[in-house]
């Protein structure tokens, strides 16, 4: 039994980073329909730039969030500007064109930054462990499923609170007649865009004193996070949050049962059902297409 | 569409006269250079096989690797078993398996491994095909779900280590023989060999764009509702396609093996998938002819340039591919186009001011 509480928690510490992710990706993918494959190299970017302000400025990890933030926002603001709007009208191309991006950005870190890997010190407060019975739960990875829940928070209130957040909503339901009511739908497009990428850039952050910090580290995220995204079903928060738990949380209990590798298997393989049977995900909201 | 199938088979017959006098006439007839080359051509099977279902139909198969991984298998498993002997496969007792795993066993028939080359890979892209097409899945979604194939295969692949070889593939092949002929891939005939093989799929393919059927498949990727009104089972064509696409690249798959002497997972990897929708994207997706080109121009160019730019070359390559899908989305066969009607537009109109408004109304309709 006690096997199966760890698992239970290691799905959740692993659901709680791809939530994260698959925020800004579903974001980004609910608003403009971009199937944006450069997402795990800005998981990259995010974890690098915590180890450039950790070792250059003595930063701790999460000390160094908001500046991560706003940087690979930034970045995300300017492939925006400069690539992904022109491709607006034709979304199969912009999985092929951010996928180039995702190789310029990962070659770029690996030739100026170096292939090997890096290390970053986990904050100093939130090592040891919480521990109930025979559950050992990391304070770390406690932290990090706080966080995940808060960034869903503050990405609801965004959505459904804010002025921006009601363009936003616009946008996605409609963009001809929002652009008709004066929603300047680029720049929507571009803050959502620059949003998520920022979104990835604090997960990165957070996995940095759990992974290891490598130029390839976002590559096998990104088709997780995606799957999450389509499982959850397009432009829904909660059923993208719902999707991660259910993915993490299979991808542990089935690894208890099977090995790893069968478990992952298992898992795509009900992916496919699904997005066969439910093409819209669990959790379709009411837009229009 | 005359003019275009003679331009068509203008640029085949062009095509097959360098591959099969002029590439072997400036590599000086090298064994090691034109075994090099031959390893470009079967890459430009795969390459081609996508502009079959992409570039005609509108199927991005972001899942092409693992048609192409399969056939690279089954060649390689024969060879394998042919190098064994009588005994097990050395990685096999590696892996605690002490008896010939049913799945191998009919490998052992040089005419089952040829026919299973293309039959499994078929077999299994039609399975997909029918399974997506059914549900009337399109654009996005089959790129999503062919992925998440890819991935789910290419894991299954490494984790049954004793069946496969897991990470390592199978290595240490015996030579392929047939009717007696003992295929050296540092031969000049292996290379004809190969180029035959590619002519072949290309002649296969162009008849397919050009016949009714491929005229029904570009319909379907233009509108696959009104192709589904027009009374056209679209869910069949799309199968059909998908199953050819799936043969010639088990096909290409079988050649690789050959040539590279043996099968790894790597071949079954995403980036190698994606690196096949960049050959056929920068060669032009909408012809069968510009995708293998493309495949080859890329190919040769990493030869060439990945010994002056050991770091950088990836980079290129990136910033290249970036570059074609955002300011040449049709290719080079999409310059080569524009630029033939430009001239044919100029000569008209020294003659007489032709109107033509079909073709540009078409194109501002498609862009929006």
């Amino acid at each position: 039994m006690d096997v199966v509480f760890n698992q239970v928690f290691a799905g959740l510490s692993f659901a709680s980073i791809l939530l994260i992710i698959a925020l800004g990706l579903a974001i980004i993918y609910g608003t403009m329909g971009v199937i944006n494959l450069a997402h795990g190299e800005f998981v990259m970017l995010g974890a690098y730039a915590t180890w450039a302000l950790q070792t250059y400025a003595g930063l701790g990890v999460v000390t160094a969030l908001p500046l991560v933030f706003l940087a690979v926002a930034a970045a995300g603001w300017i492939i925006e500007k400069v690539i992904v709007q022109r491709l607006y009208a034709r979304p199969l191309d912009t999985i092929l064109a951010t996928w180039g991006i995702g190789i310029i950005i990962q070659q770029a870190v690996r030739l100026g930054i170096g292939p090997d890997s890096r290390f970053v010190q986990g904050p100093q407060w939130l090592t040891g462990n919480l521990q109930i019975g025979n559950l050992v739960m990391s304070n770390y990875r406690l932290f990090v499923i706080a966080f995940a829940i808060f960034i869903l928070g503050a990405t609801w209130l965004l959505m459904t609170r804010t002025e921006f957040g009601m363009k936003l909503r616009a946008v996605i339901q409609n963009r001809n007649i929002s652009e008709c009511y004066g929603i300047k739908a680029e720049k929507v497009y571009s803050v959502t865009f620059a949003y998520g990428a920022g979104l990835a850039g604090i997960a990165g952050a957070l996995i940095t004193p759990l992974f290891s910090t490598i130029p390839t580290m976002g590559t096998g995220l990104v088709v997780d996070a995606f799957l999450v995204v389509i499982v959850g079903g397009l432009g829904s928060l909660m059923g993208t949050a719902a999707a991660a738990m259910l993915i993490g949380e299979v991808t542990a209990l089935f690894s208890i049962v099977m090995n790893d590798t069968l478990g992952r298997i298992a898992v795509l393989a009900g992916i496919i059902l699904l997005i066969r049977f439910r093409p819209r995900g669990l959790f379709p909201s009411d837009t229009r297409r | 569409m005359n003019s275009r199938i003679s331009y068509d088979v203008i640029g085949f017959a062009l095509f097959a006269g360098v591959i099969l006098f002029g590439v072997p006439a400036i590599l000086g007839y090298d064994a090691f250079e034109l075994s090099t080359f031959s390893r470009y051509l079967s890459l430009a099977i795969v390459s081609m096989a996508l502009a079959l279902s992409w570039g005609t139909a509108g199927l991005l198969n972001l899942g092409q690797a693992a048609t192409f991984g399969m056939g690279s298998y089954a060649m390689a498993m024969h060879l394998k078993l042919k190098a064994s002997g009588e005994s097990l496969p050395d990685f096999m007792g590696w892996n605690n398996v002490d008896t010939l795993p049913w799945l191998w066993v009919p490998f052992q028939s040089l005419t089952f491994t040829l026919l299973a080359g293309f039959l499994i890979p078929a077999g299994v892209g039609g399975l997909i095909a029918v399974f997506m097409f059914r549900a009337r899945i399109a654009g996005v979604f089959v790129a999503i779900i062919t992925l998440a194939f890819l991935v789910a295969f290419q894991l299954l692949v490494i984790n049954q280590q004793g069946f496969t070889g897991g990470q390592n593939g199978l290595t240490g092949l015996a030579p392929l023989e047939i009717f007696g002929w003992v295929v050296d891939i540092y031969s000049v005939s292996f290379y004809y060999l190969v180029s035959a093989c590619l002519l072949v799929a290309l002649t296969l393919g162009l008849y397919l764009t050009h016949s009714k059927f491929g005229l029904v498949l570009r319909a379907i990727r233009e509108d696959p509702e009104r192709t589904r009104y027009f009374g056209y089972n679209v869910a069949s064509y799309e199968t059909l396609i998908f199953c050819i696409s799936a043969a010639l690249a088990g096909w290409a798959g079988m050649l690789y093996a050959l040539v590279l002497e043996f099968a790894s997972p790597t071949y079954m990897s995403v980036s190698f998938s994606l690196a096949i929708v960049i050959w056929c994207a920068v060669g032009g997706r909408e012809s069968v002819l510009a995708a293998a080109i493309g495949a080859i121009l890329v190919n040769l160019a990493e030869g060439r340039l990945s010994d002056v730019f050991v770091e950088g070359w990836h980079l290129i390559l990136g910033v290249m591919f970036l570059l074609v899908v955002m300011f040449m989305p049709r290719g080079i066969y999409g310059l080569i186009v524009d630029a033939g009607r430009a001239l044919k537009r100029q000569g008209s109109r020294a003659e007489t001011v032709e109107y033509n408004p079909p073709d540009a109304l078409l194109s501002q309709n498609r862009e929006s």
